[in-house]
């Protein structure tokens, strides 16, 4: 965050509309900015020096049960949601730099459950959740909140708060023990019933039940996406960070267009095992302002954006197929229709979507 | 011998560290046999299964190399003079060639689009009220084919389009939509993209 002022101030501004939002965020930041700043350099060394005290002071752990993953899983979300913790990872990706998080979680006197995930590196970029608000500061973005219980980050927030949700879906397989993060660990497997989608290997805290590991692997076991926690305190009271923040004074939840209904021109055949329509609409696209059907699916852990319009020839009326970090697109044309597929999926499956559409019969 | 089965078992699981064992191992055929069912089951119970298994193509390698006839001195061949040798044939290398080329042009591209933003500017055609996310990194193309040079920019745009607005949607997929529309959501990313370039 306070990188994140800081370039508000040395960007360059084009647009004076912008700047006098940016001053009010600005003055809504500072109050925390200043008191954060300590914080964030003992943050950074503890990030190079993986250290992991041992969490005694941990709440009175809940019992789970220690021999399925399932028991694992639960402990995992109620570790989660219930215990104040600080968390230091990294995010690797293929192809472009590692990126370091600083991500913390407190629940209130009173309850209410905060969070905090912070990107280390550059710019910055940080998401404050206060119960149901989301709130997102980003460069060169006037900060919003959203109404939502989790936050849209590196990681699966969803599949943390509730495991159970894709149990339709994914198996979940007890692997073994082993040391991550200076801790003992234990590792599970969560593996897609129909072997459709990419898989994962989590590590648990075996005291805490906290994410220690993730690693996003395709279907042959190929190492995707990474995520591996550098240090990790659980403590007693929520960090004074969120004492700081003044819930007043965080950006105004955002009012979202209501979603044009409408009748569904297109069928989707296939879908994946536990995948689930969650959203259709019609929207213009960014950028080129191309105004597109849409469709989400998802299973809780995966989400996929399909996108429907007729076939033009704007360039795009070719079959593309590329991977842009851990994201596959594809895009088909089938006659009148130009499929695309966005999403975290094998590209076989993208393809199965995709060639799976066709007219709605009525 | 079942006490060997039992050891090998073990060792599979790395309950075990036997150098004797493993010495039995190599010089028995059918504990090597075991050795690799094991592992095979193991995999399998911990559903790391490759998704195509090949089984024990080794014996059948080895079983076609001692039908090979031995060959003692290879006839030399113009591509074995030392440096027309390391030369692929222009033929073979095409597909490759075509690849690299076109990740070059595409990301040529690139650079070129982030300079001409004003160009795309009408594309934006409402004020840009709201930018979604900050640091959509530009498309890596791992190209599966060759693509026609006019069509690489539009086309480009297009893939750029869906990119963003896929994490647009992701972000959004949580927050209910309420009755009343106030804000329209569009992407700045051009201007993100311009704004970074000329921090640089």
């Amino acid at each position: 965050m306070i990188l994140n002022s800081q370039t508000t101030l040395k960007a360059p501004h084009k647009n004076k509309s912008f700047q006098c939002i940016r001053q009010v965020t600005l003055a809504c930041l500072v109050s925390l900015s200043f008191s954060s700043i300590g914080q964030s350099v003992e943050d950074d060394q503890n990030t190079v020096s993986v250290d992991l005290p041992a969490s005694s002071h941990s709440e009175p752990a809940k019992a789970f049960p220690s021999d399925s993953a399932h028991g694992w899983l639960e402990k995992m979300s109620y570790a989660h949601s219930n215990l104040n913790y600080s968390i230091s990872f990294v995010l690797l990706k293929p192809g472009v730099d590692s990126q370091p998080y600083l991500w913390r979680h407190g629940v209130s006197v009173s309850g209410v459950k905060m969070e905090q995930l912070n990107l280390l590196n550059g710019p910055g970029r940080e998401v404050v959740r206060i119960d149901d608000k989301v709130s997102y500061f980003e460069p060169n973005v006037p900060p919003y909140s959203l109404q939502s219980r989790v936050i849209n980050g590196p990681f699966p927030s969803e599949f943390f708060q509730q495991p159970d949700e894709i149990k339709d879906s994914y198996d979940f397989v007890m692997v073994g023990r082993s040391r991550v993060s200076g801790r003992a660990a234990q590792q599970i497997r969560i593996v897609s019933k129909d072997k459709s989608r990419f898989g994962m290997n989590v590590w648990l805290d075996q005291e805490t039940g906290l994410m220690l590991k993730m690693n996003l692997v395709d279907l042959n076991g190929q190492l995707l996406e990474q995520i591996q926690v550098t240090a990790c305190h659980v403590t007693e009271q929520p960090d004074d960070f969120f004492e700081k923040i003044e819930p007043a004074m965080l950006p105004e939840v955002l009012k979202l267009r209501p979603q044009t209904h409408t009748k569904a021109i297109w069928d989707i055949a296939y879908m994946p095992v536990g995948m689930v329509e969650v959203k259709r609409d019609i929207h213009r696209l960014p950028i080129t302002g191309q105004s597109v059907e849409y469709v989400m699916l998802s299973d809780g852990l995966v989400d996929v954006s399909i996108y429907m319009r007729e076939s033009q020839n704007d360039g795009i009326n070719q079959d593309i197929l590329l991977r842009h970090e851990s994201d596959t697109l594809l895009t088909l044309n089938q006659g009148r229709l130009n499929v695309t597929v966005v999403g975290k999926l094998p590209p076989e499956t993208a393809n199965h979507i995709a060639s799976s559409i066709h007219l709605a019969t009525n | 011998m079942t006490q060997k089965i039992e050891n090998l078992s073990a060792l599979v699981d790395g309950e075990l560290h036997d150098e004797q064992l493993l010495d039995a191992i190599k010089n028995d055929a059918e504990l090597a046999d075991k050795w690799q069912s094991y592992h095979l089951i193991r995999d399998s119970l911990r559903k790391e299964m490759a998704s195509q298994i090949n089984v024990d193509i080794a014996a059948n390698v080895a079983a076609a190399l001692a039908l090979e006839p031995a060959i003692l001195a290879p006839k030399k061949t113009w591509r074995d003079l030392p440096l027309v040798g390391s030369v692929v044939p222009f033929a073979k290398q095409g597909g490759q060639m075509a690849i690299a080329a076109s990740v070059a042009v595409a990301m040529i591209i690139g650079v070129q689009q982030y300079n001409q933003t004003d160009v795309e500017q009408p594309f934006n055609s409402a004020p840009a009220l709201l930018g979604i996310q900050g640091g959509l990194s530009p498309v890596s193309l791992e190209q599966t084919r060759t693509l026609p040079r006019a069509d690489a920019s539009e086309q480009r745009r297009v893939i750029n389009a869906y990119l963003n607005d896929h994490k647009q949607q992701l972000r959004f997929k949580a927050a209910p939509a309420e009755g009343e529309s106030e804000v329209e959501l569009y992407d700045t990313e051009q201007s993100n993209n311009v704004e970074s370039t000329s921090q640089k």
